[in-house]
């Protein structure tokens, strides 16, 4: 191996080690355990405490080995039955508050505002809020929420 | 005041006109942070609580962006979070080379001017 | 001077390399608007100074950044003064960078051979800022999480990419433990090292290039 060879392939083992290096920093800073989000259901309410017609907030609060949760939802009853909306506004993640004058959803952060359907009736956010799964079973009114898992 | 060092006001030296400038309003300006830090001294939030919506104002220096986001709609949110800023902020850096040929000087002000009216402009509007 | 600065300068020299620094004329019209850089330097001294000093009961954990924060404002005797110098010296440094940045501008003195400054001097309002954003997190109360949701959020809109640099920021999907000690790695290490380097630079060239005469 003269001296250009030796030069060469040193060259080159520095060229493998940089990019080594940099993946390696990449996927160090890069969180490992982004899971998707998964559902979980909890028990919310009795059936009796349901709105007959309107919106109405109910607070949970969710515990399991990682984390506890206490937060909340709105439910929506009307001739269409019941739903269940996330409060968390799509447009940056703040929460949503209930307006009974306007019949809307309003967040303060920018100025989005839903409809009773969810449904983005102005300001910037992008999508309509989140409705999540419910089940009712013997008089007990159960939400799933969406957590990273 | 500082005049005195030099009898001639013509010559200026770093050592000890501008340095004794320099130090004067340091000390000033220490003092000034003082009268301010007893005035209105710092308090402690709110615990994090999920359940109360709150909406969280940023920082004096981020109103601007604070007002901005909320002007793009929908999927053209990203001009205002990241497109608009970015812009600002290589219009900043770009200064010195905007200010390149004839009409130099009224570029740059122009850029200057976009900046400073944008920044300025947005932050009352927030506050309003 | 005084013995033992004669003494200290046989040990490290520290006369004569910056004699000449110290002796040159600056421009006769210099007035104090040219002492905007130099406040906003003691700002950045007073913040690196204070955030030391709040670093010793800082804790930066989910459990304890909230409590530590209470303690440092409530018990620790004249903590209040310490944690209202560094969140006034926060505002200060950057309204006097921007003060400083306009004088620089109505001045002209960004034209060449000064570039180079004025955009390390840029980059240095971009770090302070971004030292602010980092720093709101820390005390771990309902406008630090929400103005970090919202904020770490805005990078999330970019198409395509956003998501997973918002990741990369979050250090998860939520901004949770591990957001706050990131945010605090970067706010009290990254950070104030990178604007020192660039305020290490900024002064280099000045010591080399003087201070511009007005035209
Ligand atoms: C070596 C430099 C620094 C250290 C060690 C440091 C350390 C800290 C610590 C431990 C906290 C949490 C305590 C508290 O919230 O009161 C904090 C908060 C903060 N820091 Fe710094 N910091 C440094 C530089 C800076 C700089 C350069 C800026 C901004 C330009 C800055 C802005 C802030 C802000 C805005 C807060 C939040 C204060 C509050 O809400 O009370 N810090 N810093
Ligand atoms: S977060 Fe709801 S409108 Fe921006």
């Amino acid at each position: 191996m003269d001296r250009r060879d030796f030069l060469k392939r040193f060259i080159k083992a520095f060229f493998f080690a940089l990019s080594l290096s940099i993946i390696s920093i990449i996927s160090y800073i890069y969180p490992t355990k982004i899971k998707q989000k998964k559902t979980f259901y909890i028990y919310l309410t009795e059936e009796e405490n349901l709105p007959k017609i309107g919106i109405r907030r109910f607070e949970y609060i969710f515990k399991n080995e990682e984390k506890t949760i206490n937060s909340f939802v709105f439910l929506k009853k009307d001739d269409k039955g019941l739903a269940v909306f996330s409060p968390f506004c799509t447009h940056l993640g703040c929460l949503v508050k209930w307006n009974n004058i306007q019949k809307e959803f309003i967040c303060a952060c920018h100025g989005g505002r839903f409809d009773v359907e969810g449904k983005v009736i102005a300001g910037p956010p992008p999508m309509p809020l989140e409705r999540l799964p419910f089940d009712i079973k013997d008089g007990k009114v159960y939400i799933g929420i969406k957590l990273y898992g | 005041m500082m005049d005195t060092f030099n009898k001639d006001k013509r010559v200026k030296k770093f050592y000890p006109d501008y340095l004794s400038e320099i130090i004067f309003t340091m000390l000033i300006a220490f003092e000034l942070l003082i009268i301010f830090v007893l005035l209105y001294p710092p308090v402690v939030g709110r615990q994090i609580d999920l359940t109360k919506p709150f909406q969280p104002i940023p920082e004096w220096y981020f109103l601007w962006l604070f007002k901005l986001v909320g002007y793009f709609h929908g999927s053209f949110a990203f001009i205002g979070t990241v497109i608009i800023p970015l812009i600002f902020v290589l219009l900043l850096l770009f200064i010195p080379f905007i200010d390149h040929g004839r009409y130099g000087r009224i570029k740059a002000i122009i850029a200057g001017m976009i900046i400073l009216i944008g920044f300025i402009g947005l932050t009352i509007f927030s506050i309003l | 001077m005084g013995k033992v600065f004669d003494w200290l300068d046989r040990q490290f020299h520290l006369i004569s390399p910056h004699k000449r620094f110290f002796q040159r004329s600056v421009p006769p019209d210099l007035n104090y608007t040219y002492c905007f850089g130099g406040i906003a330097f003691t700002y950045f001294l007073i913040l690196v100074f204070s955030g030391l000093l709040l670093s010793i009961y800082y804790v930066p954990s989910e459990n304890d950044a909230y409590k530590s924060v209470m303690i440092i404002t409530n018990e620790v005797p004249l903590g209040w003064v310490i944690r209202g110098m560094h969140k006034w010296s926060a505002s200060f440094f950057i309204i006097f960078i921007i003060i400083h940045a306009i004088r620089v501008f109505v001045s002209k003195a960004y034209r060449p051979p000064r570039e180079l400054n004025w955009i390390v001097g840029s980059l240095t309002l971009i770090t302070a800022m971004a030292s602010g954003f980092t720093g709101y997190l820390l005390p771990w109360d309902q406008k630090a999480y929400w103005a970090t949701e919202v904020g770490t959020s805005m990078v999330g809109t970019i198409p395509f990419i956003g998501k997973y640099l918002m990741y990369a920021i979050r250090g998860g999907a939520e901004v949770n433990a591990a957001t706050l000690i990131r945010f605090y790695s970067m706010h009290v290490l990254y950070l104030p090292l990178i604007t020192g380097i660039l305020l290490w630079f900024h002064f280099h060239m000045i010591k080399r290039q003087g201070i511009s005469a007005k035209l």
